[in-house]
């Protein structure tokens, strides 16, 4: 039982799962470790920056329809929520709300040098105030910093008091960034604020699957599968509101984007109201969605309507596979993404015929919020299909990552947002950003995925160009030093 | 008036490193947390025209990560560690350690870590950058100071016509880049020797040029006038401050004589190179006109929200050069108490016979929409940041970003410097507004 909601704040992922963000090997005996509960973490002597979990857990909890989040924190900590503003797209979340074209409403207490020394509650109390005050929001969250914990802030009653004085919930989200080495612990917190503030005792029982994830967007590629079964999906993402979460509990399946984004939720809503959550396979690619399709239909007793939609979703695209296969088969390819889909575009790579050279997962979960023993997706393609690739671990340490790519010349480097890709491009290799959640689903998300990696190989004359002149500002040393020379010894937790 | 802050349009101290990122192989070296960087990152980077800095990208900026056990056993050997590894990996020619919040309050001896490199391959200096004490613009300020104090190293030879060019914020100033090419451009034109230490083709050789100018610019209503007067004291260079970056042909030719008056240049070269580039302004101006006036609404007032720097250049040019009146102007940089007054000044030093507007000070961007959401002139203009673009969207207002963060776009080379930049902001103003009917459209 990961999931603690009693605890005032979620525990971090490297004590709760034991989650890692050091390793060099391969995922075969990374899984095979990490079932036996004797995965050990691997430190670096040389590290660069790259994202922390108050970030994570400030995006999640701001793209929340009619959110008002509180900062507890000096004027920075959420500086770059500007990234995620909905004035960058008005379609983010799919949602009609007229939320959806109005800015993300974000305070910072904006903790000052005397606070540290004389602490800022009230500072707090009258943020929370001056933000209902100007928004009368129908839900805030106080969101924790380093600087907020190292100073001892006890922001956690703050929140609960003005909940009650304002008669709004308050959710407390502790997430900062010295505590955890993975940012997707901030997601962890988010779904803990959320897990606590708005989930609902259900009245009754319906035939509805939740999905957690950033957005809804893909939901055509799974939604008609689930009315096969006789089921809706209620979607928990940014752009959701507070109905949304209280019906969650209704729902008598889970699944998430991911094991990073959304476990901790899903695992909530499976410890507190029985929802059954499938984590095990998930439906990404023609292997994935086979594999989750029988997993949901063999729990519902519906294991012939899973194989007539398997049978369905196979033939609408064998066509169109069987090009997309025969153009990519012996492609080779460099993987670097989050801690699931950087397994699940493996496999999906694999089924196109193209031959992963290097996995690199900004994270490894061992384990996952559910609460039966379950293995977590990658394990699985483990044990059950025998998957292996080289791979390791780093939290988007890119001067790792530069050297591994070096010693792995691909055709094409597979990545999104943490910029893999930028160095790839900078050394003139092709580099692509993929899309992760549910246009990944089925059959039809492997073809459209691998029509687009045809597509970025058919010319690659600028970034050959591009990377011809590009002049690396870095030493013969670093250049010419061995992959992984930055990982020093391995230590449990 | 509340101490809180929505739609912050400022970074934390830590966004100062950002100008070191601009001088060409400057590499901090960070001893903060994880995601300090990637918070400055998204308002002076990504959602600010695309921009990301050269040589070294965000992505390999060394950071200590620091974490809980640095809390508790102090990060200082952790912060050397890594300092020891960029010296060996990068091919940099300065390193500035710099700290956040949590090694300030842990209380890291971050000199001392520097200092023990001396003699090193690379010099090594450090800079403190705690959030809690400012903003970007004190990092910025920080950073400048660290560089002045302990790197450069004093001259004997001076070049009267050497100019230092200071006042302009990199990346926080979206349009830094592009104005310094046209800047630099235009002091040249006129007879002076620039010495620009930020961006292509530029970087630590200028640096160490700073101590023979013959005088230093301070092209801003306030940013860099502390450095301007360290830089006299400790040199003995004087400094000219012009308030703001001059846009369109009023502002840029009274720019050009006051330098031409200051530092005793060629007035007849200046004065034909003002006409010719007067001249080439209502050139493109006067191809425009029909399509201006053509069953359109020409708004006449605007609205202002962001740095203080970009006010002055904005207003000065929109009454000006544009005929037209501001509103109301919100300056969200936390300009220092003492340094108010100028900037206010600055704002009402223009060609206008009735100055009904209000200067408001806050770093709360958040009050801006609040307020104009309560009540506002319809069909009007808002400069500002990406924040604002909702909120002028919503109440029929045209919109001009001209602040970070600008706005998830490319930006190129693009600025509003001078004459010709001029000319780019007249078509982006009304091609904003024909492109808005709530605003343009007149039946």
């Amino acid at each position: 039982m990961a999931v603690n909601l009693n605890l005032q704040t979620s525990e971090c992922r490297e004590t709760r799962l034991g989650s890692i963000t050091g390793y060099h090997g391969t995922l075969k005996d990374m899984a095979r470790q990490g079932c036996e509960g004797c995965l050990k973490n691997s430190k670096r002597d040389f590290s660069t920056g790259c994202s922390c979990s108050h970030s994570h857990c400030l995006d999640q909890l701001a793209g929340l329809e009619g959110a008002v989040i509180i900062d507890h924190s000096p004027v920075g900590c959420s500086a770059g929520l500007c990234g995620y503003n909905r004035s960058l797209s008005s379609s983010f979340y799919e949602s009609k709300n007229a939320d959806q074209k109005r800015n993300l409403k974000i305070f910072s207490t904006n903790i000052k040098e005397q606070d540290t020394v004389f602490g800022a509650s009230e500072k707090l109390r009258s943020t929370i105030q001056f933000a209902y005050d100007r928004h009368h929001p129908k839900h805030m969250y106080v969101v924790s910093s380093c600087v907020s914990a190292i100073i001892g802030e006890d922001a956690c009653s703050v929140a609960e008091e003005m909940s009650e004085e304002l008669g709004v919930p308050i959710g407390y989200a502790s997430s900062e960034g010295i505590n955890s080495k993975i940012w997707a612990s901030g997601f962890d917190a988010y779904c803990h604020a959320v897990s606590k503030a708005l989930l609902k005792e259900p009245s009754e029982k319906k035939d509805i699957v939740t999905y957690v994830g950033f957005y809804p967007k893909g939901r055509d590629h799974i939604e008609w599968m689930f009315e096969r079964f006789g089921f809706k999906m209620l979607f928990l993402t940014g752009g959701s509101n507070l109905d949304d979460f209280a019906k969650a509990s209704e729902s008598k399946a889970v699944f998430g984007q991911c094991g990073a984004q959304s476990s901790y939720l899903c695992g909530a809503l499976e410890q507190r109201f029985g929802v059954k959550y499938f984590q095990s396979h998930l439906p990404y690619g023609g292997i994935g969605v086979e594999r989750f399709l029988r997993e949901f239909g063999a729990y519902f007793g519906k294991e012939d309507i899973a194989e007539e939609i398997i049978k369905e979703e196979k033939e609408n695209y064998a066509f169109r596979l069987a090009k997309v296969k025969k153009k990519l088969q012996g492609k080779k390819v460099f993987i670097a993404l989050g801690a699931s889909f950087a397994y699940e575009y493996t496999r999906m790579c694999k089924e196109l015929g193209m031959e992963v050279v290097h996995t690199v997962a900004y994270h490894y979960d061992p384990h996952l919020d559910n609460e039966t023993p379950d293995k977590v997706a990658a394990a699985s393609d483990v044990y059950e299909l025998d998957q292996d690739v080289p791979t390791s671990v780093n939290d988007g340490q890119n001067m790792e990552t530069m050297i591994t790519l070096k010693h792995n010349l691909p055709d094409i480097v597979i990545s999104r947002a943490h910029r893999a890709s930028v160095w790839a491009i900078k050394q003139g290799i092709t580099a692509m950003e993929v899309r992760i959640g549910l246009p990944m689903v089925g059959y039809r998300g492997l073809v459209e995925f691998g029509e687009l990696v045809i597509k970025t190989l058919a010319n690659t004359n600028f970034e050959k160009k591009f990377g011809a002149r590009y002049i690396a500002p870095f030493t013969k040393a670093y250049l010419e030093s061995e992959p992984f020379s930055f990982i020093k010894e391995a230590q449990n937790g | 008036m509340a101490e809180c802050i929505e739609q912050s349009r400022v970074a934390c101290a830590l966004g100062g490193i950002y100008t070191a990122l601009a001088i060409d192989r400057v590499l901090p070296v960070t001893h903060t947390g994880p995601g300090c960087l990637a918070q400055a990152q998204g308002i002076f980077g990504r959602v600010n025209g695309g921009q990301s800095p050269v040589p070294f990208e965000e992505s390999v900026v060394p950071c200590t990560d620091f974490c809980n056990t640095d809390v508790v056993f102090g990060g200082g050997e952790h912060l050397r560690t890594v300092v020891e590894k960029a010296i060996e990996y990068y091919d940099a020619d300065l390193i500035i350690a710099v700290d956040g919040c949590t090694a300030e309050i842990v209380g890291d001896d971050i000199e001392e870590v520097a200092d023990s490199f001396e003699g090193s391959r690379i010099p090594v200096i450090s800079a403190k950058l705690p959030g809690f004490v400012g903003n970007n613009l004190f990092g910025h300020s920080q950073i400048l100071k660290s560089i002045i104090n302990q790197f450069l190293e004093p001259t004997n030879e001076v070049d009267p016509l050497q100019v230092n060019v200071f006042g302009i914020v990199p990346f926080y100033d979206t349009f830094w880049h592009g104005t310094l090419e046209r800047l630099e451009e235009l002091l040249i034109a006129i007879g002076l020797h620039p010495n620009i230490i930020y961006g292509h083709r530029h970087g630590i050789e200028n640096v160490k040029k700073i101590p023979s100018a013959g005088f230093n610019l301070v092209l801003a209503p306030w940013v860099d006038l502390d450095i301007a007067e360290i830089l006299e004291k400790k040199y003995g260079t004087p400094y000219l401050q012009f308030d703001n970056v001059p846009i369109g042909p009023t502002e840029t030719t009274k720019f050009i004589r006051t330098l031409v008056e200051y530092a005793h240049l060629d007035q007849i070269a200046a004065e034909s190179y003002i006409r010719k580039n007067e001249d080439r302004y209502y050139y493109y101006l006067n191809r425009q006109q029909p399509f201006i006036y053509s069953c359109k609404y020409v708004p006449k007032d605007f609205y202002f929200i962001g740095s203080a720097s970009a006010a002055v250049s904005i207003t000065r040019f929109m009454v000006n050069d544009m005929g037209s009146v501001p509103l109301r102007i919100y300056i969200t940089d936390n300009v220092p108490k003492e340094r108010q007054e100028a900037v206010r000044a600055s704002l009402y030093d223009v060609e206008l016979e009735d100055k009904d507007y209000e200067v408001i000070f806050t770093e709360d961007g958040g009050l801006a929409e609040a307020e104009l959401r309560k009540e506002h002139e319809s069909r009007s203009v808002i400069f500002g940041s990406n924040w604002d673009m909702l909120t002028a969207r919503a109440l029929e207002c045209a919109f001009i970003p001209v602040c970070a963060p600008y706005g998830q776009t490319l930006l190129g080379t693009k600025n509003y410097f001078g004459y010709e930049g001029g000319i780019d902001l007249f078509s982006d103003y009304y091609g904003e507004i024909s492109v808005n009917p709530q605003v343009a459209f007149i039946g």
